[in-house]
């Protein structure tokens, strides 16, 4: 039905207004253009001809802006493709709108966004999570059936389960990071965001694969899903046990999966990750390290914001970045900027490398005796806009379950588990390096029992274009 | 000569001077290090560039084979231990001509480590000069000022730079001087820069430390803005007075940047250690570390040319040449291959050598022509000393010959042929150009027979101006000498 919504001028009003409506109330999208369809991806025959989809703000698409949620780069219009729109274009996707984001992927509220505020659709008071925050909102409203988002620490994983939608942040170098805007480069993976888990597995398989434009792409066990088939074999599954610290309903949803996985005869273990309490020191050691520099080509000498009235170059450079970049950005170069200066790198970047590497031997041992691993994928569900409930501070510490993954380079996904206090709650499955295939089976076992939850004013395509108007 | 001068020369006596270089070579490459524009130099600004070297958001770098193996290549010829894994890192600075405001490097695991290079001193001793390290990485683009305006020029970003860092080995600007031109030839050699110092293809920073005798190292200054050999030469000879002069006045030496003033013929201050960048190295998340395997190597190694002090070496015992001449010969790799095809095809390597460092480099040279480049073969040198040999033409008819190649790029036969160039071997038409000369020199003829053989020389040039070179000079002789002693 996708399919056809751009192709029928009447359909393609109706899933317009549709998206005004709740746009008006969300704010997912920077730009929405469905008319920029070019007449062969809706002729011609590929896997996702016509279907349209909405890309986060970091990934490039010709002629798009490509804004990374920052004034830097409001203006900013791509010259080029991104290598995973090329492979969508090629299937016939159509890329129809350009999602809301923390700045540069810093954030996990969205509202680290220099451009607008995106609401979560559950709640518009509370926030859709982050930093992929408009990718997961567009998705779970239904104004899209996939987006693309990035997950450095939890982009994906995080806001999708703020939404009870999926979102899968496969192996580190399965997808080309030619054309996303780098936060850290050795954590960021493009990942995918759907309700739907048979679909979000077809775009990963779509997407995946060596690109000779990223040369930390790898090579991938060729045989990937396309179509989900749950065969008898039943995979050991692990949990993390102990007091994780976690919100009420989320705890409520944690234990409901693994009852539910214990009743179902799926051998369930309890185990534990040593380095764990180490994840977020490493991880924003590394990942602010990486930003300092990744964020030093914006100064306004080529491209983007450029300050007024600046006296010399120097004075160019530093009065755009100042002006250009928002709070959390620049806490982030400072931060890393400072672990990585002489004399002070074994104390910090050094060190968060050897937990890195102490982090990567512990999952690969724990995937010895388990083969997916269940953990939550953020300590509480969706939160209210601000600090008032979770500090900036205490958004970070929160980001251990999912950053996790990142410095181990393995696949994860977070999965709807279950609406509480009317907000939905996400878990998340890790699997060892490059079996994205046994952590989307993983995804399957578990939906069977524990469906999609449906926003309140969700409808499906069908229902938007077909016959009965509103 | 005033005092300060004497006072200045007199201390240099008493000082040790350490020297060690920094050489930054463009390697040529059809595209850039990390992108695929074009690697050239002298296009109009800003139209080698695309999104990748421009730093655009989102773009990712991919290692240049060729910018590799020619760096692999270098580090071969210098004698180095290859890293096991080599790892390009970040050198994070701000500056409008580097786009991404970070450099990508090799830090600590550069492709080369503790390698030697020989070199020949002016005095004509072989020295031993150590190489600390070979790293490769990225130029940055050029910034022009004009007026109250600053332009960025990206065409240079990301030419594939090769830097080499010497021990503090050198004692003089004149050895260092030297050792420059031996590296521009040998980096020729290899092919992998042109080793222009004007261009901006080979530059060269020094560090200069002086101390009392067996003290070691001194503090160190480092020098930039050396455009020439010449002028690294007088920089450091300057340095090493001023830096005398301090240590002389009770002065500590600062550990600084300076530059050299070409105008002034003085170095000045830049900038000090403390306002040095500190370039927070760390390993460069978007390229994988480079792994050299052992058939790469030997790859590589197929490509390693002998060397050019090693040739000239073999010139002089091998063809029995003067080292001067072995010298010239081998300075360039296109002229010494020319000259060796020349002795193969079994010219005397006696007259080859005349041949190439005499008539051919003066013609060449007129021409501005490369010898690699011109229509000059071996092959049709060797064909023209043979017929020269064969005595079908003489001397100056195969100068005149030569020129003709050169400028008109045709085959020796073909300019004989065509202008009827060879000698004159029928003696009909020599004798009645002889007869002609005779009757019209009879006050020539009458100072030979009183016994005075002076104008003989000027009946012999007559006859070679009317056959139009094309007389055997000495065939002319006999003949004359005969009609002579017959009248
Ligand atoms: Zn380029």
């Amino acid at each position: 039905m996708w399919k056809d919504v751009l192709n029928n001028s009447d359909k393609k009003k109706k899933y317009i207004n549709y998206v005004n409506d709740w746009e008006q109330k969300i704010h997912s999208f920077l730009e929405f253009d469905p008319e920029r369809t070019s007449a062969e991806s809706l002729s011609g025959g590929g896997r996702f001809s016509g279907v349209p989809y909405a890309v986060k703000d970091n990934i490039a698409v010709k002629d798009y802006r490509l804004t990374c949620g920052s004034k830097i780069l409001e203006n900013f219009v791509s010259p080029y493709d991104a290598d995973v729109i090329g492979k969508l274009h090629s299937s016939g996707a159509v890329p129809v709108a350009k999602c809301n984001m923390d700045e540069f992927g810093m954030g996990s509220s969205t509202d680290n966004s220099a451009l607008a505020v995106t609401n979560n659709p559950w709640d518009t008071g509370r926030v859709s999570g982050g930093s992929s925050g408009g990718a997961a909102a567009a998705v779970a409203a239904g104004l899209v059936p996939f987006s693309l988002g990035s997950d450095t620490g939890g982009s994906v994983r995080q806001p999708a389960s703020f939404c009870g939608v999926y979102g899968l942040k496969p192996t580190y170098g399965a997808v080309s990071r030619y054309g996303l805007v780098a936060y850290a480069s050795s954590l960021d993976v493009i990942g995918v965001l759907s309700r739907d888990l048979n679909l979000l597995g077809d775009v990963f398989d779509m997407i995946k694969g060596q690109d000779e434009k990223d040369q930390t792409t790898v090579k991938l066990d060729p045989d990937l899903p396309s179509d989900l088939q749950i065969d008898d074999g039943k995979p050991v599954f692990g949990y993390l046990g102990g007091d994780l610290g976690l919100d009420k309903s989320v705890e409520a949803g944690y234990r409901n999966c693994i009852d539910m996985l214990i009743k179902q005869g799926y051998s369930v273990k309890e185990i534990s990750i040593p380095a764990l309490d180490y994840v977020i020191p490493a991880y924003y050691t590394i990942a602010t390290a990486e930003a300092s520099a990744n964020l030093a080509r914006f100064n306004g000498v080529r491209y983007g914001y450029r300050s007024k009235g600046a006296e010399t170059p120097l004075d160019l450079m530093k009065k755009t970045r100042h002006e250009g970049f928002g709070d959390e950005v620049k806490l982030r170069i400072l931060l890393g900027t400072y672990v990585l200066r002489s004399g002070f790198q074994d104390r910090y970047y050094i060190k968060a490398q050897k937990i890195r590497t102490k982090i990567i031997n512990d999952l690969a041992s724990l995937f010895k005796t388990i083969e997916l691993l269940i953990l939550p994928a953020f300590p509480t569900p969706a939160f209210r806009h601000g600090e008032a409930e979770l500090t900036q501070y205490q958004q970070k510490v929160a980001d251990k379950f999912t950053a996790t993954a990142n410095l181990a380079g393995i696949p994860a996904l977070s999965f709807p588990a279950g609406v509480y206090g009317g907000l939905p709650v996400g878990l998340q499955l890790f699997a060892p390096h490059s079996r994205e295939k046994l952590l989307l089976k993983g995804a399957a076992i578990i939906g069977r029992e524990i469906p999609v939850p449906e926003v309140p004013g969700y409808r499906s395509i069908e229902d938007i274009c077909g016959g009965q108007g509103r | 000569m005033d005092k300060q001068d004497k006072t200045d020369k007199k201390d240099k006596t008493v000082f040790e001077t350490f020297i060690g270089l920094e050489i930054h070579i463009q390697l040529i490459t059809q595209t850039k290090i990390f992108c695929g524009c074009r690697n050239s130099f002298g296009d109009p600004p800003n139209t080698n560039v695309c999104p990748v070297c421009m730093g655009y958001p989102g773009v990712l770098p991919v290692l240049n084979e060729e910018a590799v193996r020619k760096s692999y290549l270098m580090c071969l010829a210098l004698n180095c231990t290859l890293s096991e894994k080599a790892v390009f890192d970040r050198k994070n600075y701000f500056y409008p001509d580097l786009p991404k405001n970070y450099q990508i490097s090799q830090f600590e695991h550069p492709f080369g480590i503790n390698g030697y290079v020989e070199t020949t001193l002016p005095d004509g001793q072989a020295k031993r000069i150590r190489i600390h390290e070979a790293h490769l990485e990225e130029d940055a683009g050029k910034m022009i000022h004009e007026g109250a305006v600053s332009l960025c020029d990206f065409n240079r970003t990301g030419t594939p730079l090769l830097e080499i860092v010497t021990e503090p080995d050198f004692k003089s600007g004149e050895e260092v001087e030297s050792f420059l031109q031996d590296f521009r030839r040998m980096i020729r050699y290899l092919g992998v820069s042109d080793g222009n110092m004007e261009e901006g293809s080979m530059r060269c920073d020094a560090n200069i430390s002086i101390n009392y005798p067996g003290k070691g190292l001194g503090r160190k200054v480092e020098i930039k803005n050396l455009n020439s050999s010449r002028h690294v030469k007088l920089a450091i000879q300057h340095e090493e007075i001023r830096q005398a002069k301090m240590i002389r006045s009770g002065e500590t030496i600062i550990q600084e940047t300076r530059l050299w003033n070409e105008e002034k013929k003085r170095t000045e201050s830049m900038r000090s250690k403390e306002d040095a960048n500190d370039y927070r190295y760390f390993p460069e998340p978007d390229l994988p570390p480079f792994i050299p395997t052992a058939s790469f190597i030997d790859e590589i190694r197929e490509n390693l040319v002998e060397l050019p002090h090693l040739r000239r070496k073999r010139f002089i015992t091998e063809y029995n040449l003067p080292s001067e001449t072995a010298e010239f010969l081998t300075d360039e790799k296109g002229r010494a291959d020319f000259y060796e095809s020349v002795c193969k095809e079994g010219t005397d390597p006696q007259t080859a050598a005349s041949w190439v460092k005499g008539d051919v480099a003066k013609v060449l040279n007129r021409e501005k022509m490369d010898i690699t480049s011109s229509p000059l073969t071996a092959e049709r040198l060797v064909s023209l000393l043979k017929i020269l040999d064969e005595g079908k033409i003489n001397g100056q008819t195969a100068k005149k010959v030569l020129d003709m190649i050169i400028t008109e790029n045709r085959d020796p036969v073909s300019i004989i042929t065509e202008h009827s160039l060879e000698q004159l071997d029928n003696s009909d038409e020599l004798s009645s150009i002889i007869d002609s000369v005779l009757a019209q020199s009879s006050a020539a003829l009458e100072q030979i027979k009183s016994g005075d053989m002076k104008p003989v020389g000027f009946l012999i040039g007559q006859v070679m101006k009317l056959s139009g070179g094309k007389a055997d000079p000495k065939k002319t002789k006999e003949m004359i000498m005969e009609k002579i002693s017959a009248l």
